[in-house]
């Protein structure tokens, strides 16, 4: 268990958490390599099949990152995601995966600590957790 | 020197300079943007969140029509749009001509670090030796002499702070794209010609200058210097007076006249330096007295030769300028300093405590985990439990020459302090207590006062009403012991671990010698004045003020002053004899490409071989030509310089591949346009993708080959996963009706009207009474003294004789329908009956009036009126009942009359100025007579300030009231009586008046049901409700319909019109195009998969969808639309689609990420 590096994919949002990676890049804060980003263009388009298809796919968990409540670029976009990610974490244990797997954030534009923190700690937690268990696969 | 050819120039890039040129450059003006520190935003850029949201916000300035004419990023990284042209580093120093056509002289100094190589490795600032104060973090913590000026802007190009660099050049080495060069390196590039007969003094000169690396070349006579002149280009030349034959006048007389860029430098015996002073009337630059020293000498020269070497002039031709120079903050440890400021290390201003709450400040966390933070004193690394605030530190205060308020400090302070509530604690888990100490809370703008009152019930905010005289520092604990006096004259003596000055405004930087070379007026504390009813004007036609320059404004105000300075420079260069320099919008012309299967050619940028060599590359290319898409993967050497983009049309024009995909370092990702090069291709700039595949890898040391071409070759699969499927379909574009449709007659519904009509488009003006001029009609003076009637009767005349305006009197809107440049309105007419009208955008301009006043006894007496009553009883047009204040022994004003409780819970900001203009009229008229003016706050923000120390002075008696205490008013014969406590003399006193006057404070006339017909909302208090309260303080969520004057919140005459000007300029983005383009992330539908469930209509924030019955379809408003997604997410049946993030590119993009990761 003791080198298991888990995998994590991060949906962030192209106004607040993109620019705090961004930020978190420029600045040279050292992060774990474990995650890779991709950019949607706010939080409220992260469907929840993207989320369960990345699972599937053999991630290990799935950070969304977007602008703070009441800071929305599209004005409420992160209210919708929240919602959403709500019904997931009741949908996740039927899958297979615990909660902790799909974690929902709001990080600022200026806050590239706070980014390359959450990473930081999001990686260890998956590896307090470990791989992930489910046999499910992707089949579409 | 170059000259360019540009619309306007805006000066400043903070927040209201980027507005001004937001607001032109999307009507296709063609704007500079120049600004004199190294980064665009201002003072935001030091300031994370904004009240009331306590968040920021500031992307939501960006252009929401046309959104791909600007950039679709984080405004903080930097202002992106075709049509401003940015000018860092750059200053205005001379300005010609007049309105509609100067020449402005700009002096470029952009420092030893190349901006067009340097890449923000930071390698630099690892070698760099030398470490100074951060003046980011308001000199909190540390930085490298090569620094970077913000964290956040992209590109950000490192930059040197010469008064420290040792220039040990340890920087220059290490640079990999060799962007560095310190001067000396350039020496040998400035040529200095030495004019002396004298063999010894020549040999010395050209000894030590070519030490420090200069080339000299020398003449032993006048005849000589001029032939060398006449052979080479020289900078400079040491000139000797007393030379036989041609003396040193004659020689500098004749290179000025041949040479006039030639800098020269004489060189006098004692006894002729008369001579040698008079020669610098006729252009010498400096002398010096022989015989001198080496150390006498090469500074001078190398000064001068910094200066020559680093500036670069430039001329450019504008036809109108808008100055957003902002302002500067007061030095709290200048003049007396009573609250040791810089002595006292616990004595913080504002500004530092902004930056030691911010994410990118000095401030590191304690304990990492997210949600418990605690935060530290700088100076001993205390944690801190309690802090005070300090309001009025050189604001209204006559002894540091400032009798002016400074507008945005308490509603800082009070952000401040919720801030600091909501992102620490104190260790012990306790909530940090904070306390202001004020003496009137200015919560005058929309939502403060509930923003104050959240404060003070919900978040436990203290608020003290009083002076805190000094702040003395605990011998041991070194916490600051605060002494203060409360209202009643109370002394208290309370201890904190931080006290914060909230400093007030000073004129920005250079304000004196900006308005005395364009010769633009400046008041007494030296802030640029404007004209009467103006916030923007200024004495100089052509010239304008956006934002604080003019005075410390908040967020909002600055946005609409900016916005209003936009306006009048585009009026100014419309009807300017040029005629407008409007760039035409075109539509691309785009290669279809519709039936083509997917080609992308790939283009790698080495960056100058910076993090990867270009043969380690052979493997990722090898694997991405093996994908049947990818054509074949081109590697560039800097793909971001001229040179390489004509390469890459090169080959791009030779491959004709559909969609290109580069992979190049961050900075490149962002200066690219996209769209010029989707030009020059003639491909849709939608296909064009330009991908970071450095950011993460330049931080891996050096043996890490394999982690390297992972993490790159993972980047660029997630972009050809991108591109792979991509919606080839073009852009969309929206005709427009270039016709306005303005409602109500007002001041700012008149101002809006003539503003846009003056561009040559057709308004509507719709007023429901019979007479435009709204309130107006009955105001008579402002409190400056200006009258009003002038100012309406001279905007009326231009209305009424206007061939573009049509206007509607005693008509009413029965019915509007449709979207943003296609609108339908109904209106009826009483004299030509029902109308229908096609316009393209709508202003909403419906006013407000004087609260109906019920307290206080109001309509039981006739001694007990209103302001307004009062204003038109002064004004003695019904002589039965007028006010004559020699008949007048004791009149009682009460202020905040329904006003800042619920259920008006807001401030009408203008009533204090009201009741102090009659106030002083009444005392001006009569000296004897006494006035009592019963008060909770006395709300003169800004300049107003001087009235209400004019009123005191005058004897004007100010009592202030609590709002569980109002005063009492009982009625007699002949007059009335009001009891209240009076805080000063500790008791309950009578004052018996011949007149009461009550403030009653404004609402609006706009109404649910106006609102409903243009579907917009309102707010709480049923004012127009705003996009965006800071940063889009005049739209609507519907785009197309725009809010100005009073029907926005209450304001001054002189901000109602800045308002109605700057709602014309936003609505003039609009109008000023036919046909008005789509965004590239726009949503689209799959109309066989969709089944009308609607679900997207109610989803969508923008309004953009709606079902049309007749054609059976939902449709879709390209412009509206601005592309977030939500529609698609909700849609059940996958139908809607947000082109660029399609599910199946999405797939493949979660696919493409996984690929590859740690095998």
């Amino acid at each position: 268990m003791e080198d298991f590096e888990p995998i994590i994919i991060a949906f962030v949002c192209n106004w607040c958490t993109y620019t705090a990676a961004d930020l978190a890049g420029t600045s040279r804060l050292k992060y774990p390599a474990n995650v890779r980003l991709i950019r949607v263009m706010c939080t409220g388009m992260v469907d929840p099949k993207y989320i369960i298809k990345t699972l599937l796919e053999g991630a290990d968990a799935v950070l969304i990152s977007g602008c703070h409540p009441g800071d929305c670029h599209y004005i409420n976009g992160n209210y919708k995601a929240r919602r959403r990610i709500k019904l997931l974490h009741a949908l996740l244990p039927q899958f297979g995966f615990e909660r902790e797997r799909v974690k929902l954030t709001w990080i600022g534009a200026s806050d590239g600590i706070e980014f390359a923190e959450t990473i930081a700690e999001m990686v260890k937690e998956i590896k307090m957790l470990g791989p992930v268990k489910t046999k499910l696969k992707m089949v579409i | 020197m170059g000259k360019k050819k540009s619309a306007a120039l805006v000066v400043g890039a903070g927040i209201s300079g980027i507005r001004a040129a937001l607001d032109l450059a999307e009507t296709g003006c063609g704007v500079t943007l120049i600004e004199r520190s190294g980064h665009t935003g201002g003072i935001l850029s030091q300031l994370d969140y904004q009240f009331p949201s306590n968040h920021c916000g500031m992307c939501k300035m960006l252009p929401v029509v046309d959104r791909d004419a600007g950039s679709q990023f984080c405004l903080r990284k930097g202002v992106v749009h075709e049509n401003i042209e940015i000018l860092l580093a750059t200053e205005l120093i001379s300005l010609e001509g007049e309105a509609g056509n100067f020449t402005a002289t700009l002096s470029q100094n952009p420092g030893p670090v190349d901006p067009g190589r340097c890449i923000g490795c930071g390698r630099c600032v690892e070698v760099c030796p030398v470490e100074k104060p951060d003046q980011f973090n308001a000199g909190l913590s540390l930085q490298k002499a090569i620094y970077l000026p913000v964290p956040h802007a992209i590109p950000n190009t490192y930059m040197i702070d010469l008064s420290v660099c040792t220039q040990c050049n340890e920087c220059g080495k290490i640079c990999p794209t060799g962007a560095i060069s310190l001067l000396e390196e350039k020496r040998k590039d400035f040529r200095i010609l030495v004019v002396d007969d004298e063999l010894i003094v020549r040999d010395s000169i050209k000894l030590w200058l070519a030490d420090e690396g200069f080339s000299v070349d020398m003449a032993d006579s006048g005849p000589k210097a001029l032939e060398l002149l006449s052979k080479g280009a020289y900078h400079l030349m040491l000139l000797d007076i007393k030379m036989p034959g041609m003396d040193g006048i004659k020689v500098l007389k004749k290179a000025r006249k041949d040479f006039p860029e030639l800098c020269v430098i004489l060189m006098t015996a004692y006894a002729t330096i008369e001579t040698a002073v008079e020669a610098m009337k006729i252009g010498a630059l400096d002398y010096l007295v022989k015989p001198f020293e080496p150390e006498a000498m090469i500074p001078r020269v190398i000064k001068l030769y910094q200066e020559l070497e680093l500036k670069n002039q430039l001329k450019i031709e504008v036809g109108a300028v808008i100055l957003c120079g902002g302002t500067s903050y007061f030095d709290p440890g200048s003049g007396k300093n009573t609250f040791g400021y810089g002595i006292n290390p616990n004595v913080l201003t504002s500004l530092e405590f902004e930056r030691l709450l911010s994410g990118t400040g000095p401030q590191q966390d304690l304990n990492s985990s997210s949600n418990q933070r605690y935060f530290i004193r700088p100076s001993d690394g205390k944690p801190i439990k309690k802090v005070a605030w300090l309001q009025c530190v050189g604001s209204r205060n006559l002894q540091t020459e400032a009798d002016f308020c400074s507008s945005v400090c308490c509603m800082h302070a009070i952000k401040e302090a919720l801030l600091a509530k909501e992102k620490f604690c104190a260790p012990t888990g306790e909530e940090i207590e904070a306390a202001i100490f004020y003496s009137d809370m200015r919560t005058f703008g929309k939502s403060f006062q509930q923003y104050k009152d959240q404060a003070e019930t919900d978040h436990g905010v203290r608020f003290e009403r009083g002076l805190v005289h000094s702040l003395f520092p605990d011998k041991l604990s070194k916490d600051i012991i605060t002494r203060w006096v409360d209202i009643q004259g109370k002394s208290h003596e309370e201890t904190f671990d931080l006290a914060i000055l909230s400093v007030g405004q000073r004129p920005a930087l250079k304000t004196a010698e900006l308005s005395k070379m364009l010769g633009i007026s400046v008041n007494k504390w030296g802030f640029c004045e404007t004209e009467p009813h103006s916030l923007t004007k200024t004495n100089k036609p052509g010239i304008f003020i956006g934002g604080s320059f003019g005075g410390l404004k908040d967020i909002a105000d600055s946005n609409i002053s900016a916005g209003a300075a936009a306006l009048e420079a585009s009026r100014t260069i419309h009807i300017s004899d040029k005629g407008p320099t409007i760039i035409p919008k075109k539509l691309p012309l785009t290669r279809n490409i519709l039936r083509e299967l997917p080609r992308i050619q790939v283009v790698i940028c080495t960056c100058s071989e910076t993090f990867v060599k270009a043969d380690d590359l052979s493997d990722i290319i090898e694997h991405l030509e093996s994908y049947p898409e990818v054509e074949k993967v081109a590697v560039l050497d800097r793909v971001c310089t001229s040179l390489g983009l004509d390469e890459l049309i090169e080959i791009t024009d030779k491959n004709q591949p559909n969609r290109i995909l580069i992979g190049a370092c961050m900075p490149c990702v962002y200066s690219w346009k996209p769209r010029e090069i989707g030009h020059k291709l003639r491909l849709d700039p939608a296909l064009i993708e330009v991908i970071d595949i450095y950011s993460r890898v330049m931080d891996l040391p050096d043996n890490s080959a394999h982690e390297t071409r992972i993490i790159m070759e993972n980047s660029l699969k997630m972009g050809i996963a991108r591109l792979r499927r991509i919606d080839p379909d073009p852009v969309k574009g929206v005709k427009i009706r270039q016709k306005a449709l303005i409602v109500g007659g007002g001041i700012a519904g008149v101002t809006a009207a003539l503003a846009i009509a003056d561009h040559g488009f057709q308004v509507d003006l719709v007023e429901q009474k019979e007479k435009l001029g709204g309130n107006l009609n009955w105001l008579l003076r402002t409190v400056e003294g200006f009258a009003t009637r002038p100012l309406l009767d001279e905007i009326m005349a231009k209305v009424v004789k206007h061939p573009c305006i049509i206007t509607h009197n005693s008509s009413r809107i029965v019915s509007s329908h449709g979207q943003v440049g296609n609108f339908t309105s109904i209106i009826e007419d009483m004299d030509a009956g029902v109308q229908t009208i096609k316009h393209g955008v709508t202003i909403l301009a419906t006013g407000g009036t004087e609260a109906p006043v019920t307290s206080y006894n109001y309509g039981s007496s006739k001694y007990i009126i209103t302001q307004k009553e009062l204003e038109q009883k002064l004004a003695g047009n019904s002589s039965d009942d007028a006010v004559d204040p020699n008949r007048m022994e004791t009149i009682i004003m009460i202020q905040c009359v329904g006003s800042r409780e619920k259920p008006r819970n807001y401030c009408s900001r203008i009533c204090c100025q009201a009741s102090l203009k009659h106030a002083l009229l009444l005392k001006d008229n009569n000296p004897a007579i006494n006035i009592f003016i019963f008060y909770r706050d006395i709300m003169t923000y800004g300049f107003a300030e001087q009235y209400y120390t004019r009123a005191r002075k005058a004897g004007i008696v100010f009592i202030p009231y609590d709002i569980d205490n109002k005063p009492q008013v009982k009625v007699c014969d002949d007059g009335v009586s009001v009891f209240a406590f009076e805080p000063i003399v500790g008791r309950q006193v009578k004052i018996t008046a011949d007149l009461l006057v009550l403030a009653g404070g404004i609402i609006p006339t706009l109404g649910q049901e106006l609102a409903s017909i243009f579907g917009i909302s309102l707010d709480e208090n049923q004012f127009f409700k705003e996009a965006e309260s800071k940063f889009r303080p005049l739209d609507s969520i519907k785009e197309g319909v725009f809010g100005c004057g009073l029907s926005l919140g209450p304001r001054s005459i002189p901000e109602s019109i800045a308002s109605a000007k700057a709602a014309a300029q936003r609505a003039l983005r609009i109008l000023s195009h036919e046909e008005m383009p789509s965004g590239k992330i726009t949503a689209k539908i799959h109309q066989s998969l969709c089944v009308l469930c609607e679900k997207c209509i109610t989803a969508c924030p923008y309004g953009a969808r709606l079902l049309d019955h007749d054609l059976g379809k939902i449709l879709i408003n390209p412009i509206m639309c601005q592309g977030c997604g939500t529609c698609a997410t909700v849609c059940p049946s996958s139908a809607s689609f947000l082109a660029g993030y399609q599910d199946q590119q999405m797939f493949d993009i979660i696919d493409a990420a996984m690929e590859g990761i740690f095998n």
